[in-house]
């Protein structure tokens, strides 16, 4: 296995990377957060640059890079839960340009002689109060339905650019066509390395905001980064980022390979991004001290981002446990 | 990005294991166990050498080196083939891997063959003295003398640290040739038989145990060395140095890989919180190894990025280290036992690879102590990677 970026992804990353800077510069997250910008038009240019077409799974590497600068900038849009959610268990070409969202838990479907009744509460569903479509996920199967069928109350989080909302079904009628096949476990691992990468991304914002600030502090006649402990520490980031950031990668080549291993890989990029996040967020607030907690900082919206990610879909400790199960069953 | 090898790799992979079914020494062969990394028993001389008339020593070398021209891909899953089953292919790891490599890279043609094919093909051994009792980590400020008179030069001075070197025949020696050049830029390397009169080892033990003897201090008294052991030019050690060890940092990190890798076979998990660390030692490996086949593949490009070599060698000697501690800690009462073994035998590694928790521990501060610390690699990555300002 040679573990490394062919050309076309590391042109892919570049040009990704140049769009990101151009649309979704932190002015822009910043004017969404304190002046109430709206997202809207930021979507439709990812859609315009044909980024929400990457739902094939073949495509999981590239859609990884988008995510991880996505996730560098703390894109204010619903791409997260569309593509890595909502899309792996709604059926192709059938919502392109929309917005999506997923309900993994909490509704049931229920049969009689007109089709099918929806009921139930969904909790913590990302973007469930902006999406256009819902994907429910339910014992009897996967359905898909307008987003307006539904009631979402949003949750108040210490994320501010983050929606998350409690999404109800009150007896939602939906017709046997709505049902669809995808398999919500295999859907899971594109959610759960998504969400890795996105976190991979805004750990590596966090070590950039914070390499930039002790370049240039100055204390005690010397710049605070050619202090040891300080340079260390930096380190420590960095490498928790890039152990973060091979396995959130592996997960998605695994995924776009029909990898017999993608469970447990996607299990470990949820795990070491969550365990990256917490020493990332930890040394990044501590090497920018007082300067770090306040609220005209753009570093406060990385942090938050990173360990939002944590709090969703399982913890690190909840996916070692997956891992210590599975690992003996799994030839890595 | 890619999972799978190409069928070429996979086909010179099967060559490789077939060889090893053919001709692995058997138990009883192998019975005599080497004690330590300067001394190879009868059997691991025949075994070295086999290899290296094959081609198998060293796949990237060229025949007459012990190898065959293979890729760097190649000798990664050679290296692979090799730690899967727990088999050395020297017991003089850093006479083949270091020091015969260094000579193959800065040595005269004459060298080459005087001293680097016999200890790639294991008529003799040798060891690496470069630390120094007042030279460890800021080994630039080694102080052993060499001083040339006529067609000799005279050493004095003291290494220490030098594995295997009281096993060894000769000793690849960092000697001061310019005592008022700065640092960097007056230091020569010299070989020196350990038969040459002045030369006095003595080996010590390492806190593992009174017989756990595989350090040395090496004194070196009027020592006369002859002027053509000198390797690469006058003055110009500090670049031998980095390409002695800049030859292990490609591949370095497949030890700590191997480590972890029989770890995960070696200890077996019960408690919630055995596991919880099992799952993060599974993650530290898979990582490791995604990380180091991404600095093959630089490698096998041509671009050798020492700082990214940094990061691999902080991540592995310090996971497995953990790892380490945490299975020491796990064996409870049990793992005060010691000497003893906690893994299977192995008759082709050295018996540390299978040795008491404690002693497995304890050698994990090898990963994090030697070849550069974890603070100077961190250094590194922070001055020559991260771009902070130095002192």
């Amino acid at each position: 296995m040679l573990f490394e970026f062919d050309p076309d992804q590391r042109l892919w990353q570049d040009t990704v990377r140049d769009a990101v800077a151009k649309e979704c510069p932190p002015a822009l997250v910043r004017s969404v957060v304190d002046g109430g910008a709206d997202p809207a038009p930021l979507w439709r240019t990812y859609n315009g640059l044909g980024w929400t077409e990457l739902t094939d799974p073949t495509e999981a590497v590239e859609l990884g890079i988008v995510l991880e600068e996505l996730g560098r900038a703390v894109d204010p849009t619903p791409y997260l839960a569309t593509m890595t959610q909502f899309a792996p268990l709604a059926r192709a070409g059938t919502w392109a340009g929309q917005s999506g969202a997923a309900a993994f838990g909490g509704v049931n479907a229920r049969r009689d002689q007109e089709g099918w009744v929806l009921e139930g509460t969904a909790r913590h569903v990302l973007d469930g109060d902006r999406a256009d479509s819902l994907a429910v996920v339910t014992r009897e199967g996967v359905f898909v339905v307008p987003a307006e069928e539904a009631t979402a109350v949003r949750t108040s989080v210490f994320d501010p650019l983050l929606h998350v909302a409690d999404v109800t079904f009150a007896g939602v009628r939906v017709t046997d066509d709505a049902r669809g096949t995808a398999d919500p476990e295999r859907a899971r691992h594109l959610a759960l390395a998504g969400l890795a990468l996105t976190m991979v991304g805004a750990c590596r914002r966090i070590l950039d905001l914070t390499l930039e600030h002790v370049r240039t502090r100055r204390q005690f006649d010397a710049l605070i980064g050619s202090f040891q402990a300080v340079q260390h520490k930096a380190v420590d980031m960095h490498v928790a980022i890039e152990r973060a950031r091979a396995l959130a990668y592996f997960a998605m080549m695994t995924i776009a390979a029909d990898d017999p291993r993608r469970r447990m890989a996607a299990s470990m990029a949820k795990a070491a991004a969550g365990e990256c996040q917490a020493l990332v967020f930890r040394h990044g607030v501590q090497l920018f001290g007082a300067m770090g907690t306040t609220w005209e900082n753009d570093l406060q919206f990385a942090l938050k981002r990173a360990k939002a990610g944590e709090l969703l879909l399982g913890g690190a400790a909840e996916h070692r446990a997956l891992i210590a199960e599975e690992c003996h069953a799994t030839d890595l | 990005m890619r999972l799978t090898f190409d069928d070429d790799v996979e086909a010179f992979r099967a060559e490789f294991a077939a060889f090893l079914e053919a001709n692995l020494p058997t138990e009883a062969e192998a019975a005599e166990r080497s004690r330590s990394t300067g001394h190879l028993p009868e059997w691991a001389r025949r075994w070295q050498r086999l290899q290296f008339d094959t081609g198998w020593l060293l796949p990237g070398n060229p025949p007459e080196f012990g190898g065959r021209n293979a890729t760097v891909v190649q000798q990664f899953v050679h290296l692979q083939e090799l730690s899967r089953r727990r088999i050395f292919h020297s017991f003089n790891p850093q006479g083949v891997g270091i020091i015969a490599a260094s000579l193959l890279s800065f040595g005269t043609e004459e060298q080459k063959h005087r001293w680097a094919v016999p200890i790639l093909r294991a008529e003799i051994t040798a060891a690496l003295g470069m630390s120094e009792p007042g030279a460890g980590s800021d080994l630039a400020s080694l102080r052993t003398r060499a001083v040339l008179d006529g067609d000799h030069f005279i050493v004095n001075g003291q290494k220490v640290w030098t594995s295997g070197a009281h096993d060894a025949d000769v000793l690849l020696t960092f000697v001061r040739t310019d005592p008022d050049a700065p640092k960097h830029k007056g230091i020569s390397v010299l070989l020196i038989p350990t038969s040459t009169p002045g030369v006095t080892r003595r080996p010590f033990a390492a806190f593992t145990g009174p017989e756990d003897k595989d350090f040395n201090e090496v004194f070196f008294e009027d020592v006369r060395v002859p002027a053509e052991n000198l390797v690469g030019p006058l003055n110009q050690g500090w670049r031998v140095a980095n390409g002695s060890l800049g030859h292990e940092r490609t591949l370095m990190w497949l030890g700590d890989a191997e480590r972890m890798g029989d770890l995960l076979r070696d200890f077996h998990p019960s408690t919630p919180l055995d596991k919880d660390w099992y799952a993060t030692l599974v993650m530290d490996r898979q990582a490791l190894n995604l990380l180091g086949s991404a600095a093959l593949a630089r490698a096998a490009r041509g671009d050798t990025d020492v700082p990214a070599l940094s990061v691999l060698k902080v991540l592995g000697s310090e996971a497995s280290q953990k790892a380490l501690e945490r299975a020491l800690e796990a064996a409870g009462p049990d793992g005060l036992t010691h000497p003893t073994t906690t893994a299977p035998y192995y008759h082709m590694s050295y018996d540390d690879a299978f040795a008491s928790w404690f002693h497995r521990y304890a050698r994990s501060f090898g990963g994090t102590i030697a070849g550069g610390t974890s603070e100077i690699q961190r250094t590194i990555i922070a001055e020559r990677l991260l771009g902070l300002p130095r002192r």
